[in-house]
Order: structure tokens, then sequence, then C-alpha cells
């Protein structure tokens, strides 16, 4: 229905203007105008009585308070005005600051452009001279020494070594050789004039140096020498002065050479703590010991001497140290003391086997030492010098019982052996050549010194027993000589290098056996009467006519004579001459029987044969000589 | 600081002793230098070995002396015994002959040397056990009854051959603590050395030893 009269209104009051104003005013939605709500509410505040009035003076009571609000405004800003002007003259005055700082600033930076400049071009200049500080560091670091390298190198007053002072040392040689290449630039002065001053340097310490390792060589004389390292350096530091260093070594060797004839004196008279070892001395009346004891003392201190020096010149190179000079020098001192010890001992020993143990044993040390020393040295010399007079001590001693042998020449035995001083000289001979056994020297020397001993004993033994045989008949002379050769060849045939005389030996034994042979071949036919006839049938000749008319030969005599020699067929030996079975040597006697035999065999087939020669007219050849002569060598051999 | 093989502060003196082809030059050999010496030469006389050791940290030289074990050389061996500060007689364990000759070679070593010398006894060969013609209970007692120290080693496979030579030097340095080998004899088969350098400053002045070693 509302909606109805709503229409109804509308078109009357879109006709009318006033319906359309009223319509406008009533359509106005006063809940939705914001504005007017705030007036109306703002009005409400002072309009509070609704009157005529009132209702005149509105317009004027707002406009009064709009006039009085606008008043407010005013003031309100005016404040903020005020407050913005003194803002804006502060910062007028900052503005001013800053233009005058920044001028100042400019005039600031004006001026000391200048400075900064100065000071940039002063601190390259540091630079460079810093670059500079450190290249004069470096040269002085490497061509100069410091001060405390410099107190090293002159040392205390006391003489003493610093531990560095090779470093030193070395820096010293480094810098005079770096020296060479400074004088290839053009640094040429400094150069020499650091040259020198290095080489002054390097003199006073060679020269400080030589001083101390001298001294210190001088200190070696301990029985076991205390080779510090130190003293190892400085031997090697001191190669670049061969002189000095030659200096410092012989010093070494005259202290080692103290201290080894200190050592060789109190072995040989003191011996060892409390005895023992006992000293050699205490058994100088054992040759052998006495002698073989120094020198193996020799030998072993040689030994250690070497080791020493050697390990004081580890660090040297091998071609500068002369060390067999230094240790023939270390050795040289015991030369004496053992000469004159041994030289006592060889003068006053008389058995020659003693003599040539003696021999034996210097030549065999001689040898041994050789290993270690060089035999230039004098300790070998005296060595060989010795070995060589008891070489001849020995010979004399063999020559000079030899001379007795021929100066009191033994008669023979009765029974042709041996005599005694024949049997003792051989025992002599082997007692020689078997300690030649024992012994520990070379085969050529061996050899060399058999062959003289034979000739200082066999030649002479010979010539006594010819001399001793020559009152004897042949047979007696022959048998003996026979067995004296016999005993020479079996001494001999048990040795090494005999044989050249033992062929000598059987050769002079079958001359002899020859003798022997014929004068028993010739006793047996002498006893059997067929000696005469054999005699006589040799000297037959066919133009004497036939045998059987010769006198002697006639076939009783012959008869006669076979029948003794029948009788010497049955019993072969009892026709031996005494002599032959005085042969000692069993082979040689019965060589002897056997070659008489043949002799007698083969006269006896002469014999036979001529007899049954029909041209020898024997009636009955074959029954005068029954026996064939194969039948009489069966018989007999 | 001083580096190398010569700086140490004792030698002892050893002799190698035995009947001929026990193996001395060999056991010495692969002593020194650890290496088997097969075809080893007969010794001529006597030879020489040295090698630095260590006992109690203390560096010690030995010096050794080995001997021919040839009947012809017995004079000439018997003058190295003097000052020896130990021996070691060594036999063969395959041959009996070289044991029963023991017996003999001790009463060498015993004549020869100090009443203080270490005497050794070892059976080389010890790697040829089934040529064993000696036997170790054997030898032990052998050594037991002669107050000696004892090993079986081999020269060839180098089995012992360094305890038997180290045991002898610690015996001999054991001495020397207990006081009862006297260092300052000369023939003592020890030589004492100080291994430091002697200081610098001191040098002027002589020697301390000197005095008392002779």
């Amino acid at each position: 229905m509302a909606n109805k009269d709503e229409k109804d209104n509308n078109a009357q009051t879109a006709a009318n203007p006033l319906s359309r104003k009223l319509n406008k005013i009533l359509e106005t939605r006063l809940d939705n105008d914001k504005e007017m709500l705030e007036a109306l509410k703002a009005l409400s505040i002072f309009f509070t009585e609704n009157n005529l009035r009132s209702r005149r003076n509105l317009r004027s009571d707002i406009e009064k308070r709009s006039l009085a609000i606008n008043e407010e405004f005013l003031s309100a800003f005016q404040a903020v005005k005020e407050q913005l002007d003194s803002v804006y003259s502060d910062v007028q005055a900052m503005n001013e600051c800053c233009q005058d700082m920044t001028n100042r600033l400019k005039a600031a930076k004006a001026k000391t452009h200048h400075l900064i400049s100065q000071t940039t071009s002063l601190h390259n200049e540091s630079q460079k001279l810093q670059l500079r500080e450190q290249v004069a560091n470096a040269f002085l670091e490497k061509f100069q020494l410091k001060p405390d390298e410099i107190k090293i190198l002159r040392g205390t007053r006391d003489g003493g070594l610093h531990a560095d002072f090779f470093k030193a040392l070395a820096k010293v040689k480094q810098i005079h050789s770096d020296c060479k290449f400074l004088l290839r630039t053009n640094h040429q002065t400094a150069g020499l004039e650091i040259m020198e001053s290095m080489a002054l340097h390097q003199e006073s310490a060679y020269e400080r140096l030589y001083r101390w390792t001298q001294n210190q060589c001088r200190q070696v004389t301990q029985d076991t020498p205390d080779v510090s390292y130190l003293l190892c350096q400085a031997v090697e530091a001191l190669q670049d002065r061969p002189v000095l260093l030659k200096y410092s070594l012989d010093e070494f060797g005259k202290a080692r050479r103290s201290a080894v004839v200190r050592g060789f004196i109190d072995a040989l008279t003191r011996g060892g703590p409390g005895g023992t070892p006992r000293p050699i001395e205490l058994h100088s009346h054992d040759p052998l010991r006495y002698v073989g004891d120094m020198l193996a003392w020799l030998h072993q201190s040689s030994a250690s001497e070497k080791e020493y020096l050697q390990s004081l010149v580890k660090n040297c190179s091998a071609n500068v140290i002369q060390l067999e000079e230094i240790l023939g020098n270390i050795t040289e001192g015991v030369c004496t003391p053992f000469k004159v010890r041994v030289e006592q001992v060889l003068v006053s020993e008389q058995d020659p086997v003693i003599l040539y143990k003696l021999d034996n044993l210097l030549k065999f040390y001689h040898h041994t030492i050789t290993q270690i020393i060089s035999s230039e040295a004098a300790l070998l010399t005296t060595v060989a010098e010795i070995q060589d007079l008891s070489h001849r001590m020995f010979f004399n001693s063999l020559t000079s019982h030899a001379n007795r042998l021929l100066d009191k020449v033994e008669l023979p035995p009765p029974d042709l052996g041996a005599t005694s001083s024949l049997t003792q000289t051989l025992q002599l001979l082997r007692d020689v050549l078997a300690c030649h056994d024992a012994s520990v020297v070379r085969i050529d020397d061996k050899k060399q010194d058999y062959k003289q001993i034979l000739a200082c004993v066999i030649d002479p033994l010979l010539q006594m027993c010819s001399v001793s045989a020559s009152r004897l008949n042949a047979v007696d002379m022959a048998a003996y000589m026979v067995n004296s050769i016999h005993l020479m060849n079996t001494t001999l045939s048990l040795y090494e290098f005999t044989d050249a005389r033992l062929e000598m030996l059987n050769a002079q034994t079958e001359a002899h056996l020859d003798t022997l042979v014929s004068e028993q071949a010739s006793y047996i036919l002498n006893r059997v009467g067929l000696a005469q006839m054999y005699g006589s049938i040799q000297q037959h000749r066919p133009e004497h006519g036939p045998l059987s008319s010769i006198s002697g030969l006639d076939e009783i005599a012959i008869k006669s004579a076979m029948n003794k020699f029948d009788s010497y067929l049955a019993q072969p030996d009892s026709l031996t001459l005494p002599q032959c079975s005085l042969i000692l040597s069993s082979t040689v006697r019965a060589s002897a029987k056997k070659r008489s035999v043949e002799l007698v065999c083969q006269a006896y087939k002469q014999i036979y044969n001529a007899i049954i020669d029909p041209k020898n007219n024997y009636r009955d050849g074959q029954n005068i000589v029954p026996r064939t002569p194969e039948q009489v060598v069966h018989l007999l051999m | 600081m001083a580096a190398g093989p010569y700086n140490y502060s004792y030698i002892f003196k050893y002799i190698i002793i035995g009947d001929m082809g026990v193996g001395k030059s060999c056991l010495l050999h692969q002593f020194t230098e650890k290496k088997f010496m097969a075809d080893c030469p007969h010794t001529i006389g006597v030879e020489f070995g040295t090698r630095i050791i260590e006992v109690a940290s203390q560096k010690i030289k030995l010096q050794i002396w080995d001997t021919a074990g040839q009947e012809r050389f017995r004079a000439v061996t018997r003058s190295y015994y003097r000052g020896a500060a130990g021996a070691l007689m060594v036999y063969d364990i395959t041959r009996r002959s070289t044991y029963n000759h023991l017996s003999s070679w001790l009463t060498d070593a015993r004549n020869l040397t100090n009443p203080n010398t270490v005497i050794f006894l070892i059976g080389n060969k010890c790697d040829l056990d089934a040529q064993r013609d000696v036997t170790y209970e054997e030898a032990k007692q052998f050594a037991e009854e002669n107050g000696l120290m004892f090993l079986e080693c081999s020269a060839k496979t180098g089995e012992n051959v360094e305890d038997a030579f180290l045991d002898t030097a610690k015996k001999i340095y054991q001495n020397i603590q207990d006081g009862s080998l006297d260092l300052n004899a000369a023939e003592s088969g020890v030589q004492h050395k100080p291994a430091t350098p002697r200081n610098p400053i001191n040098t002027d002045q002589p020697p301390n030893k000197e005095g008392c070693a002779c």
C-alpha cells in the first residue's frame, strides 16, 4: 500500500517543483549523510534551547563560532610558523657553517697537496732504502762474518776450540771463494778487500786450529787414545793445509809411538793386573813362547794403532794422508826394545831346532804384520832383519854341528851299522824338518829352506861316512856306506822336496852295492874253485887249442870243482859274505844277493857252455857238468 | 753429536778358539758382516774383526781375534790369549771329536787368560740337527760343571750368533759394574774410553787417565 502511495506522490511531485523539492528533501536519507550528521551533532552542542531567538541567532551564532574556530586556528599556526622560522634560521646557519668548512677544507687541501706529494716521495725513497738495506744485509750475511763468529774463530785465550769453529771456518772459506764471483762483477774493490780480510781470518784460524790439533794430538798417549769428534773434524779441516796436517799427524804419531813403547814395556815387565796375564819376560827361558808373545803383542797393537789412526782420519780423502808412513812411525819405537830382546835370545840359543822354529815364527809374523802395515815400515824391516839373523844363526848352528862331525870322526862299529853321530845327526835333521811341517810359512820358502838344510847336513854326513870308512877294506866299506846311506835315505824319504837328494843317494848306494855284489860273486866262485877256471875260460882263445889241454881245466879239476859247487847249491847261504848279511835294509840285502847269484849263474853258464862245446875236446862234457845253467838258476834263485 | 762408528765407551777384546773347521771364522763373519761365508778358507794364524754393540745403553767396541784351529798354529795362537776379556770356545755339534777336545782348549784358556775372562761355550752348526753328534744336554752339563756360559748357534742361519757375542759382553760389563774387573789394568782386555768429547775449555790440562793407565 505504501508503494502505491509513493507512486502516486511521485507522479504528483514530478509535476510540481515544490513537490519535487519536497521530494528531494524527503528523499534525503539522513542516516547516510555523515556530514549532515556531524553538522547536526555539532549543532546540538550549542543549540540547546529551541526558541525563536535562538533560531534567529543561529546563523550569527554559527558564524561566531566559525570565527572563533578560525581565530583559534590562526593562533595555532602562528606558533607553528614561528617554530618553522627558527628551524629555517638554524638550517641557514648550518649551511653557512658547512659552506665555511668546505671552503676551509678546500684551502687546507690546497695547502697540503705539496706535503702529500713530498710524503709519497719520501715513502718511496724509504722503500728503496729498505730494499737496499736488505740487499746490503744479505751481502753482509754472505760476505762478512758475524761478531760471534769472529769471536769463535779467534777463540778463547786458553786455546780451546768452540764446537762451531768449523762452521765459522767453512763460512770463511765459502766467502773467500765467493769473492771470485764478486771480482767478476763491478765490485772488484769490495771483492778484493773482503778476500783479503777473509784470507787473514782463514790464516789465523788455521794457525789456531793447527795449534789446537797439535796440542790434542800430543795428548793421545793413553793405552786407548780418545779420538774425539772435534779432533776428527780438526783433521778433516786441516786437509786444506797439508803441511799443517802433516805436522799434526806427526805429532799424533809421536804420541802414539811413545804410548806403544810404554805398553810394550809394560806387557814385557809388568803384565796384567795382579800379574795375569803374566809379564812376557817371565817366559824368557822359553825362547819360542817369549818371542812369539812379543810378536803377537806387536801384531795386535799394530792392528789397534791402525784402527785408531783410521778413526782419526776417517773424514779425510784417502790420497791426502800417508797412513802407511804414520803407522810406520808409530810402530817404530818398539823396534829397538824388541830387537834387543830377540837378538839376545838368538845369540844365546844353540839348538838348531829352536833356532829354526824361531826363524819360521819370525817369517810367519813378518807375513802376518805385512797385512797391517807397509813392509817398508821400520817394524817390519826390523822383523825381517831379525829373521835374517835367525836364519843365519840357524844355518851357522847346523854348519857347526856338521863341522863337529868331521872334526871328530867316529870309527865304524863292528856291525858296519850307523855310528852314533850319524843317528844323532839324522835325528836332528828329522827334528828340523818336522818343525817345518808344524810351521806356518809358504811352500816356496819351505822348498828353498829344505834344499839348503839338506846341503848343510847330508853333504857333511856323506863326507864323514867316507872318512870314517877310509880304513876299512872294500867290502866292509861298501857295506858300511850302503848302511849309512840307507839310513839317510829312509830319513829323507818321509819329507817333501827331497827327491833330488834321494836320487843322488840311491846312485851312491848303487855304486857301493856293485862293489859288494862283485865281491860276493867272486868270493863264491873262489870258494867253489871255479874262479880260476872261469878266468882261464874267459881269457881262452880258439887258437890256443882245446880247453881240455890247458892245465887246471882238466876233467878231474873240473869235476872236483863241480862237487864243491854242488855243495854250494845245496846250501847257497853258507857262502854269503858276512858284510852282506850286515846290510840293514832287507830289500838292499835281497838285491845284493840276487845280483851276486846272477853273476855266479852267468859265470857257470859260460863254463858250462865251454865244457860241452865239442871243440874243447872234453870226452864226456855232459857228465862233467851234470847241471844245466837253467837248473842252477832254478836252484839259486 | 759425534755420529759415526767411533763413538764408544769401552773396547772389549775377544778371542775365538776351537778345533779346525768348527766354524770360528764363519761365526765372526756372521757377527761382523751379518752374512754367511760359504767357502771359508782355513785361517792362517790369526785374523781380526771389530763391531760396535750396545750394552746397557753403553756403546762397546768388540775387538775380536779369530785364531786358526789347525794344530800347527797352536804355538802362535797361544800368544793371543793375553788380555782377552772374553773367550768364545767353539765346537761342532756334528763332530764329537771337536767336543772331546774342549777340555784341552779350556785348559789353555784358563792358563793363558785372566781369572775374570768370560768363557763362552758355543756349539756351532745347530742347523744340521739331523747329523747331531753331541746332545744339547750333554754340552750344557759340561758348561755348568766348568762355569761356562753356553749356547748352540748356527753361523749359517745366524741363529743365536748375536746372542753369544752380546751375552759375553753383558757378562763382562756386569763384571765391570761389580768391580771385579779392574779397568785401569793395561791387559784386562777392556779399555775404557770417555764417549763425550772432552770439554774444549779443559784442553790444555793433561789427561787425567795418564797417571793410572799404566
